[in-house]
């Protein structure tokens, strides 16, 4: 055996080595160079939503870039919903390359407090979307410690939809005025069009609320709250919220046979869309439902497919439980921020200037999220009045603006994802009979606050 | 003199040099051909590591700089409930889902063994399952399981009998998973066939020729000569019954439907990572998790002397 045959340096010089490092370290930093955004062009992320939703808002974006000479903008879509989108956005900031404005659909106070966005404060104290242009309730859910995170710049307003035709078709008054104003009634009304064929739930009126996102709307109509702002403060396991789920669980037992994996094997009857896991569409929707709570943007969505079999829906306010006094709506803001490390955050807060006011209104044209600003006028979207005539359009615009008027707080928790998180786990233990009422919100007060103490420490 | 000395005596001189250099030759090379694998364990396990146990006592929440709490993010675990309700159910999962596999790959391996025809067809088909990305196989089965059009219970439904709510009852959900957890056994049950096909004929024969009954060589030949392979199969389907994941979130999500059935440990690990940004509180959950790993799989170790022989080796 010769020398040559132990002679790797050969083989892999030194001088290759180096060179295939280069070679390694340029592809690394490759991304990064690409990525890097030039000043004065807006970059913009979007959680997920519908093409439409994406072409609005590039063109939005686009328009606006153009009319203030910023160059080409970007607008990236569908970057995934929740975590998925938090990490992406948490994750470029870290790395020093967000996006300039970043829209969100949970909460901005969480991460706002870590430090992740800038404070919007000293910039909307000079411009024409100062802090008293926004209604207090909604802004609180950007603001923490004396900061404003973010802008809740439209917002679907919930209220409760309902088929005209289904409570026609048992002689029922289908105006507004005659829908039920309290859960009783409602509870009464729904007996007429629930039908079971054995154990399969062929139709039914209206459900016990199992959206933890609107939970903060049930509780206040039943006199309660899930988080006491003022106090820093939980409140799930408050003796209206124990009312208010014992009530469901009553509901479910009575008019459901008990069993909501039943309901579940026979549609979609929790919200107005189809159901991602097993497929299946909405009862509302396909004419088998009465009615249920859903958020303003279904207006936009409900003419896709699938579409409706039935023509002649509407809205009516939210009824009041038996401990509520007045009725009150809730929203599901659409949230803008400005990460922290933007490279241009004076052009991304003079766009959300735009967007909150003149952009808002292009946008509710087509998708029917409200504009929250105290200075948009609202008009009746177009796609409305062509389906159902501008008398039931301007009607409903003016019933959902009243509605916007009386929104309860809620999103306003600096731990507001955990918070909902519990809600919906003991939602979920209680329905499924895994939990007592008492047991199961106890058990997610205790949770939540123990995370919202955590939190406040800093 | 030196000069002037024959060929061979200077042959004779330097051949240990010429040894000592080849050896430090060799040894570059092995340094050279190992190092993209050394630097991708220090960036990407050990660098980690050590972070995880600073992070573990810290505040971090990504964003800022991690603040030093000292043990505060142990105590938090200790009061959260998630951690023991996801703690007990990895356990249970743990519990069940390791033995099971264990007998279930040693039944097929005993069988795959005595296949002579298109016995690589059958290897590879067992194996296949396992190669299959574990959130599309997730998939699948929440597809096969659905409770309304999934084929499992509309042949169970035809067979007259009353199908589960697999995924969606609390009582059966966890059951359900344990069950998606069998179906990839192709690395066990290719560890215990190579096992098996390292027994000594001899011994086999003798066996065979001893008793007539199957089981008595199964029990007093075959197992103990596999012990190693059972040894192996045992420590890492523990340690991958602990770090049960994606088959979880994607079933059960991050609050693990229904009703925390399916919530396991590593779901509540990420969710506080990533979905809450509590690095500390995560890190914390990291550092016990590693730390039970670790005992339990020295115990096994420990206890492995009493029950594992290795050929060759005097008692």
């Amino acid at each position: 055996m010769s020398e040559k045959t132990y002679a790797v340096p050969g083989s892999i010089s030194r001088r290759r080595f180096l060179h295939g490092s280069a070679a390694a370290g340029a592809i690394m930093a490759l991304p990064g160079a690409t990525l890097a955004q030039a000043e004065g062009q807006l970059l913009l992320w979007l959680p997920g939503g519908s093409d439409l939703f994406c072409k609005i808002h590039t063109g939005l974006l686009e328009g606006f870039s153009s009319s203030a000479n910023l160059g080409p903008a970007t607008t990236v879509c569908g970057l995934g919903q929740d975590t998925e989108f938090t990490q992406a956005l948490i994750g470029s900031i870290t790395a020093g390359s967000p996006p300039d404005i970043s829209m969100l659909w949970d909460s901005p106070v969480s991460l706002g407090a870590q430090g992740a966005f800038m404070p919007l404060d000293e910039m909307m104290k000079n411009s024409k979307i100062g802090i008293d242009t926004w209604p207090a309730g909604l802004l609180s859910s950007c603001q923490f410690k004396g900061n404003t995170y973010g802008l809740p710049v439209t917002a679907g307003v919930y209220t409760m939809w309902y088929n005209e035709e289904l409570l026609e078709s048992k002689g029922i008054p289908s105006d507004r005025a005659s829908f039920p104003k309290t859960w009783v009634e409602m509870r009464k009304l729904s007996k007429e069009f629930t039908v079971w064929d054995g154990d399969t739930l062929v139709s039914a009126g209206f459900m016990p609320n199992r959206i933890p996102e609107t939970m903060a709307i049930w509780s206040a109509l039943n006199g309660g709250m899930l988080f006491d702002e003022a106090n820093l403060k939980y409140m799930l396991d408050s003796e209206q919220n124990i009312e208010m789920m014992n009530f469901f669980l009553e509901w479910l037992d009575e008019e459901y046979k008990g069993d909501v994996n039943l309901i579940d094997r026979a549609g979609n009857f929790k919200e107005a869309y189809p159901d991602a896991s097993s497929g299946l569409g909405p009862a509302f929707r396909e004419g088998r439902q009465a009615g249920l709570i859903s958020g303003s943007w279904l207006m936009g969505d409900i003419y896709a497919d699938p579409v409706p079999t039935f023509t002649r829906w509407n809205m009516a306010p939210i009824p009041v439980g038996p401990s509520g006094t007045t009725a009150v709506s809730g929203t599901w803001p659409n949230w803008f921020v400005i990460p922290v490390g933007s490279k241009n955050p004076q052009a991304a807060f003079d766009y959300l200037s735009y967007l909150a006011i003149e952009g808002s209104v292009e946008w509710y044209q087509q998708i029917p999220d409200v504009p929250t600003n105290s200075q948009v006028s609202l008009k009746a979207p177009n796609s409305l009045i062509e389906n159902r005539g501008a008398e039931f359009a301007d009607d409903l615009t003016a019933f959902l603006a009243t509605q916007a008027a009386i929104v309860t707080p809620m999103w306003n928790s600096p731990s507001q994802s955990f918070g909902n998180d519990q809600m919906a786990r003991a939602m979920e233990k209680i329905y499924t009979k895994a939990a007592s009422v008492k047991d199961a919100l106890s058990d997610a007060q205790s949770a939540a606050q123990a995370e919202l103490d955590r939190v406040m420490a800093g | 003199m030196g000069k002037s000395t024959p060929s061979g005596q200077a042959g004779a001189e330097t051949l240990p040099r010429r040894r000592r250099r080849a050896g430090r030759n060799e040894a570059r090379a092995g340094v050279l051909f190992a190092l993209p694998w050394m630097i991708g364990l220090a960036i990407f396990t050990a660098i980690p590591l050590v972070l995880t146990f600073y992070i573990a006592q810290a505040r971090f929440q990504i964003t800022g700089a991690p603040k030093w709490v000292g043990l505060q993010n142990y105590s938090a675990i200790w009061a959260d409930p998630a951690v023991w309700t996801s703690a007990q159910n990895t356990l249970m999962f743990a519990m069940i889902s390791v033995p099971i596999k264990l007998v279930l790959a040693l039944c097929l391996a005993l069988l795959l063994n005595r296949v002579t025809m298109l016995s690589g067809f059958y290897r590879t088909v067992f194996y296949l399952p396992f190669l299959m990305p574990a959130v599309a196989g997730s998939i699948v089965f929440i597809l096969l399981l659905n409770p309304v059009a999934g084929p499992v219970n509309m042949m169970l439904q035809a067979m007259g009998l009353s199908p589960p709510d697999w995924l969606l009852d609390p009582k059966a959900a966890l059951w359900t998973l344990i069950l998606l957890s069998l179906w990839p056994l192709g690395v066990e049950t290719l560890v215990f066939l190579g096992g098996l096909q390292n027994i000594p004929k001899d011994i086999s024969e003798a066996a065979d020729l001893d008793s007539p009954r199957g089981w008595h060589k199964l029990v007093w030949i075959t197992i103990p000569l596999i012990t190693p392979m059972i040894l192996f199969n045992l420590v890492t389907g523990i340690i991958y019954s602990f770090q049960v994941f994606t088959q979880a979130l994607v079933i059960g999500g991050t609050t693990g439907k229904p009703a925390e059935a399916t919530l396991m440990y590593m779901v509540v690990l990420y969710r506080a990572a990533f979905r809450y940004f509590n690095m500390g509180h995560a890190a914390a959950m990291a550092t016990v998790l590693f730390v039970v790993v670790l005992l339990l799989t020295l115990l096994i170790f420990r206890t492995a002397r009493s029950w594992v022989y290795y050929e060759g080796e005097s008692r």
